[in-house]
């Protein structure tokens, strides 16, 4: 059976409390999910409280505040700090967003932090994306191109066949509609994901890519393709609004069209 | 996942991730089939007991009298029309239609509503406009 | 767990793509769409024999064309339930060769109620029109 509950040593502890100064008057109590690879503990959450006037309006901010201020152990990734490098993807609140995007305000007045769902845990808020970043690969997101060119052109794109590449290219690969999935939670290790199946469609949907049936034939398989079952909470997810789920519909209803 | 780095905890998820209306309304979907499908089972001997006779005919008959007989039987036609509902909706997106994050949680609270008045309705049909007031062959026991 | 010298991408490709699935999902389309009117057909006549005698029920479904549609209900919604049942189980079973057991068992389980729900169909016509019990 698929493990529905957590192993062992991933079940999650009481943490330490770090209280705010007595003189902030508006507080912000955040609950961050901790793990350490140097000591044989299990996972445990700390609390940690934020004078909200000291503070930058975004949960990044507050995450970036805390590793100043308060614990410089906590760990998490981040750069761009304006929702278009993906590295900050986590599970705020119990869904999974991008903290720099992710306002302390939308939070209630105790936010739970905690990293992309179902994942090994590198550190902290850290997951390891080994595997998701694997099936990228496998899938070739890169152009593949038979049609010769003319000598120092570059190939060319009418404006309507570009546009269906639109709401796929904007992307970010943060995995945060991938590890919102069930289907992925339970499947993971064969299914591709909604991210990676968003991708796969974008090179599928490319006039200029050749390799349309080949992409088909590698994504045909009931683990690959069909795990997805339409649950949508890769779509209800995405921070940058895009539509995993109607993506991959794209892929099946192809898939059905080149057999009839 | 398996773990490069064995000791690498798994981190939260069902434990965590809030309830979506998507996943609530697709793991429904999912457990009305499966009360679907042992419901054919029940019917298909149901079937039996009809050309078996009245003494195999007769428990169900009793049983779907009895206030537990009945409940399931509601609750059956509920999970009938939730997974007739909503699977057109998912026959729409299966076509490419619906999708738009708006749709999606309007379509499916109108599944929600769509089931539990089609029950209502198959139930009120079943109880006042049973075939005793019309005169359909099923109770006229017309044969040709 | 294993813990395999495989590289990542190699652990992505696995055993490479079955080349299949796209039956099977389509045949659960099929099979939806046909229940959709079968199944409002067989609500009203559900409706209209529940509590009944045997008799009912025989001159209700005995009637040749009621039979064809109750068949073909059967047939097509004990096919779309099996078809759905192994999604569930391949979702949730991970060892492989109970995914395959189980996957049998509700493929002959099928056959058989399919089995069961025709002949009792059939028998309701002849019954019907012989007259004999």
């Amino acid at each position: 059976m698929v493990e529905f509950t957590l192993p062992r040593n991933s079940k999650v502890q009481k943490g330490k409390h770090h209280a705010a100064a007595p003189t902030a008057t508006r507080v912000k109590t955040l609950q961050v999910y901790r793990w350490s690879p140097d000591d044989d503990q299990n996972p445990r959450v700390d609390t940690f409280q934020i004078d909200l006037d000291q503070c930058g309006p975004m949960v990044l901010d507050a995450l970036i505040k805390i590793k100043n201020e308060i614990d410089p152990t906590l760990t998490f990734r981040r750069s761009c700090r304006e929702g278009i490098c993906g590295s900050c993807a986590m599970n705020i609140d119990g869904t999974n967003t991008l903290a720099c995007l992710k306002p302390l305000d939308e939070l209630p007045d105790t936010g739970k932090v905690y990293p992309l769902p179902h994942m090994d845990v590198v550190k902290d808020l850290v997951p390891d994306l080994t595997h998701a970043y694997a099936q990228y690969a496998s899938i070739k997101p890169w152009l593949q191109s038979e049609s010769p060119t003319e000598k120092g052109q570059e190939r060319l794109q009418s404006v309507e066949d570009r546009a269906q590449l639109d709401g796929k290219w904007e992307c970010i690969l943060c995995f945060s509609c991938t590890t919102s999935c069930p289907s992925y939670w339970w499947s993971g290790e064969k299914y591709l994901g909604p991210a990676v199946l968003l991708q796969a469609s974008r090179w599928i949907s490319d006039s200029r890519d050749d390799a349309t049936g080949e992409r088909l034939d590698d994504l045909e398989d009931p683990f690959r393709l069909f795990r997805c079952h339409t649950i949508m909470n890769c779509t209800k997810t995405c921070p940058k609004g895009l539509n995993p789920a109607e993506a991959i519909g794209e892929i099946k209803r192809k898939m059905v069209e080149r057999r009839t | 996942m398996v773990s490069y780095v064995k000791k690498r905890p798994l981190s939260p998820h069902l434990q965590i991730y809030k309830p979506q209306i998507t996943s609530v309304l697709s793991i429904t979907h999912r457990m009305t089939g499966i009360a679907l499908a042992l419901g054919f089972v029940g019917i298909a001997f149901w079937l039996f007991a009809v050309i078996l006779g009245d003494e195999y005919y007769h428990p169900f008959l009793y049983f779907f009298s009895t206030s537990i007989g009945k409940l399931a039987l509601i609750g059956w036609t509920w999970a009938l029309f939730y997974h007739m509902c909503n699977g057109v909706r998912h026959l729409a997106w299966d076509a490419g239609y619906g999708f738009a994050l708006k749709t999606v949680t309007w379509s499916g609270w109108l599944v929600v509503a769509a089931s539990l008045i089609f029950t209502l309705v198959a139930w009120w049909f079943g109880a006042c406009c049973g075939c005793y007031s019309c005169h359909c062959p099923a109770t006229t026991g017309v044969t040709p | 767990m294993t813990f395999s010298t495989k590289g990542p991408v190699g652990r992505a490709k696995g055993l490479g793509s079955a080349h299949e699935g796209t039956t099977h999902w389509w045949l659960q389309r099929v099979t939806a769409v046909a229940l959709l009117p079968l199944t409002l057909w067989f609500v009203i006549s559900i409706a209209a024999v529940a509590g009944k005698e045997r008799e009912v029920v025989i001159s209700w479904f005995g009637d040749p064309l009621s039979a064809i549609a109750l068949s073909t209900l059967m047939v097509a919604g004990i096919y779309h339930a099996v078809l759905g049942i192994q999604v569930v189980i391949e979702d949730y079973v991970s060892c492989e060769w109970r995914k395959l057991l189980f996957i049998w068992i509700v493929r002959f389980l099928g056959f058989f109620l399919s089995a069961l729900a025709v002949v009792s169909t059939l028998v309701m016509v002849l019954i019907r029109f012989m007259g004999t019990d």
